[in-house]
């Protein structure tokens, strides 16, 4: 990455191996899903006799999805393209640490949960720490995929438990943040418009069964 | 004939109660509502606004679903023309010479030649839908696994041949939807796969937050990074005088006919449709014009022929659904998903079981399209008010309806969690030029596709040649290499010179 510092996006890196770096690691990555893909699909039985079994299909399309990858790294070698933007591999990974952090806590935060008397709060525990995560983290133009990531988490982890307006309202703040032209009395009246607008539709108008405030 | 008069009667006898074209109408301007927002496209919208149809009668809400697609499209095209920014892929060419109009202060000529385009596209559409629905399906009797197979692996390859980047790509695409689309329980033994005993994963992955994620969420993180999107030259003239002039219309009127015709042609075919349609539209009548140096210099035919074209594909993309049982395309694939829903199983068998439905959904295509010119032309100046809202409030607003429409679907947050993650994923692919639809594409497609390889392999006791055995089957995979062939070669010669090139200096 940092030989790239001086050239612009556009253009195309010299003195590498790698003429195309986009398809070279491309490949690389699919290459590595196909491979996850086999692993998954491991334990799973095979043809019978003539008939195909549930591991068949998978394991075809990912032997296939190998030899695929493999093709699109070579052709990435020898190729010549733009390389690969420092954002275009910092947003997807530090996206995926929030994803992971909020799976993991709201599967094991149980105990802690339990221990401070909140019935059915795990998502809202994780929706926190996802919180806390993307205020530590994000800087810069990592802002981006980073709060828009939080705000749709944080939605998922607080509207069960906490109800329609609360989730709306955290999670159109939080998302706001994405974009550093965010003006905050603006988005708070924003995020106050959007949720009042949401309850009338959702839940007056159309009669969808959402829970509007937290159950205790 | 007097069959397809007769059809089309049942048809509008049911659109046309008040109820229904209420639902019409409300779709068409719910789904431009939505459609006209930046990089929210037919798909987004359709996914977001599913869940304001759970509560209608089934007849219902399938009209108002088409309602919605056509508004989405249309919202597509309203941006194109005057923000410059195509609301989705199939209103792309409409940029070139639609906001180019609409400098020229001719934005509402430009828009209204779109409507009128779109409107007869829609005319003749429909008509044809009417006319070929019957055939086809008794066409679909003679179709068995192995030719549903072929036809899905064809429908792949347009799919792979239209794909903007390489060709290969875009296979690799297509693998990675087909993988994905494993997930969750094997259709004949019921056993989990590739799931992790993670039990929401026990069903799969749902198709709304794929799409949501990739199409919805993965756009705005990346409109977010180009700041010329928050700060976007609307075209500040007033819209002054909606209709074109006598000359444009007569100007016109042949594009539109070859627009629609191509339009048509083209929507039929699985992994075609909309987005295709406009370019190949545009490409023809760059070709046939007198002067073609007009062409991105705002020449109204230029948004004439390719708006005809995605709104006749749009349309003619239903027959497949409605009579194969094969969505074509991303679009259609939701609609199966709000058909299920309502416990209706798309295929063959629609139409004569419910030819209600089947008619009166045909008949409220026509009548969307109508409501599109009749009632959307007027609120030019609302979409465009609208269009100045600043992205900063617009993204927040998009991404809190996507989670409240997709967690409806199933009253799942883990849906909502997994989108964001396929938000990631799609920004990821867009970032190394990889593009999502295929991929779409053959997650939608992949599940119909193993349940016809293995039916098909096991008819034949595990005879992989059953598949070139059966006439219709061979001619289907025979045109699928032959389109490969021909998109692949071009490219090798390309990148074969531009390897030598560069050895030599």
């Amino acid at each position: 990455m940092s030989e790239g510092v001086h050239s612009s996006a556009g253009e195309p890196r010299r003195h590498s191996w790698i003429g195309n770096p986009r398809d070279f690691w491309g490949g690389v990555v699919l290459v590595g899903f196909a491979l996850f893909a086999l692993w998954a699909a491991g334990n799973l039985p095979g043809m019978r006799g003539f008939a195909f079994g549930p591991g068949t299909a998978p394991r075809l399309f990912a032997w296939l999805l190998v030899g695929i990858g493999v093709l699109v790294a070579l052709i990435g070698m020898v190729s010549k393209g733009p390389r690969v933007e420092r954002i275009a591999i910092r947003g997807p990974l530090l996206g995926a640490v929030l994803v992971v952090a909020f799976a993991l806590v709201s599967r094991y935060s149980t105990p802690l949960v339990t221990a401070l008397g909140m019935r059915q709060g795990e998502t809202v525990v994780a929706a926190l720490v996802v919180f806390l995560i993307t205020l530590v983290i994000a800087r810069g133009e990592d802002r981006g995929p980073l709060y828009v990531t939080a705000g749709i988490l944080i939605f998922a982890g607080t509207i069960r438990p906490l109800g329609l307006i609360l989730a709306t309202f955290a999670s159109v703040m939080v998302s706001a943040a994405a974009t550093l032209e965010v003006r905050w009395r603006e988005t708070l009246l924003w995020a106050l418009a959007l949720t009042a607008f949401c309850v009338l539709l959702f839940v007056y108008a159309l009669n969808l069964p959402f829970v509007l405030w937290p159950r205790f | 004939m007097f069959d397809i008069v007769a059809n089309l009667a049942l048809g509008f006898s049911v659109a046309l109660t008040p109820m229904n074209v209420l639902f019409c109408l409300t779709g068409a301007l719910v789904g431009t509502l939505v459609g006209v927002l930046p990089g929210v496209g037919p798909v987004a919208t359709i996914a977001m606004l599913l869940p304001i149809t759970f509560g209608l009668p089934p007849v219902g809400a399938l009209i108002m679903l088409a309602g919605i697609y056509y508004g989405a499209q249309y919202g597509g095209s309203t941006t194109s023309i005057l923000v410059n920014i195509p609301g989705e892929a199939s209103s792309v060419v409409t940029t070139l010479d639609g906001h180019q109009m609409a400098r020229q202060g001719r934005a509402g000529p430009a828009l209204s030649i779109a409507a009128i385009g779109s409107f007869y596209a829609g005319c003749v559409a429909t008509v044809l839908v009417a006319a070929l629905a019957a055939p086809l399906t008794s066409v679909a009797l003679l179709f068995g696994p192995a030719e549903y197979f072929s036809l899905m692996v064809l429908g792949l390859v347009f799919a792979v041949v239209l794909a903007r980047e390489s060709v290969i790509k875009a296979i690799a695409m297509i693998l990675m939807g087909l993988l994905m689309s494993m997930v969750g329980s094997d259709i004949e033994t019921g056993q989990s796969r590739m799931a992790f005993d993670v039990p929401e994963l026990s069903d799969g992955i749902g198709f709304v937050v794929v799409a949501m994620g990739v199409f919805g969420f993965a756009e705005i993180i990346r409109n977010l990074e180009e700041r010329d999107a928050t700060t976007r030259s609307i075209v500040a003239a007033k819209i002054t005088g909606l209709m074109p002039t006598l000359q444009d219309l007569k100007v016109c009127a042949r594009s539109i006919l070859r627009g629609t015709t191509i339009g048509s042609a083209l929507g039929i075919l699985p992994g075609g449709g909309a987005v295709i349609a406009a370019f190949a539209a545009y490409t023809f009548e760059k070709k046939v014009s007198k002067d073609p140096s007009r062409f991105g210099r705002g020449a109204i035919e230029g948004v004439a022929a390719p708006e005809s074209a995605n709104n006749a594909a749009a349309q003619t993309s239903f027959i497949p659904l409605l009579t194969l049982g094969i969505p074509p395309n991303p679009v259609m694939a939701l609609m199966v998903g709000a058909m299920t829903i309502h416990g209706i199983v798309p295929g063959p068998q629609v139409m004569t079981k419910q030819p209600d439905l089947f008619w009166g959904m045909i008949a409220s295509m026509w009548i969307g399209n109508l409501m599109l010119v009749v009632i959307n032309l007027p609120l030019v100046g609302l979409w465009v008010r609208l269009l100045r809202v600043p992205y900063r409030l617009m993204f927040p607003a998009i991404l809190v309806f996507c989670n409240i429409g997709n967690y409806s679907i199933n009253n799942a947050p883990w849906d909502v969690g997994m989108a964001a993650a396929f938000g990631l994923v799609g920004y990821w692919l867009i970032k190394m030029d990889f593009e999502p639809a295929p991929m779409l594409l053959s997650y939608v497609l992949g599940p119909l596709m193993e349940e016809n390889l293995r039916r098909a392999m096991l008819i034949a006791r595990g005879d992989p040649m059953t598949f070139l055995y059966r006439p219709i089957s061979a001619v289907l995979l025979t045109l699928a290499t032959l389109l490969l062939v021909l998109a692949v070669l071009p490219m090798i010669r390309s990148r074969r010179e531009q390897v030598f090139t560069e050895t030599s200096t």
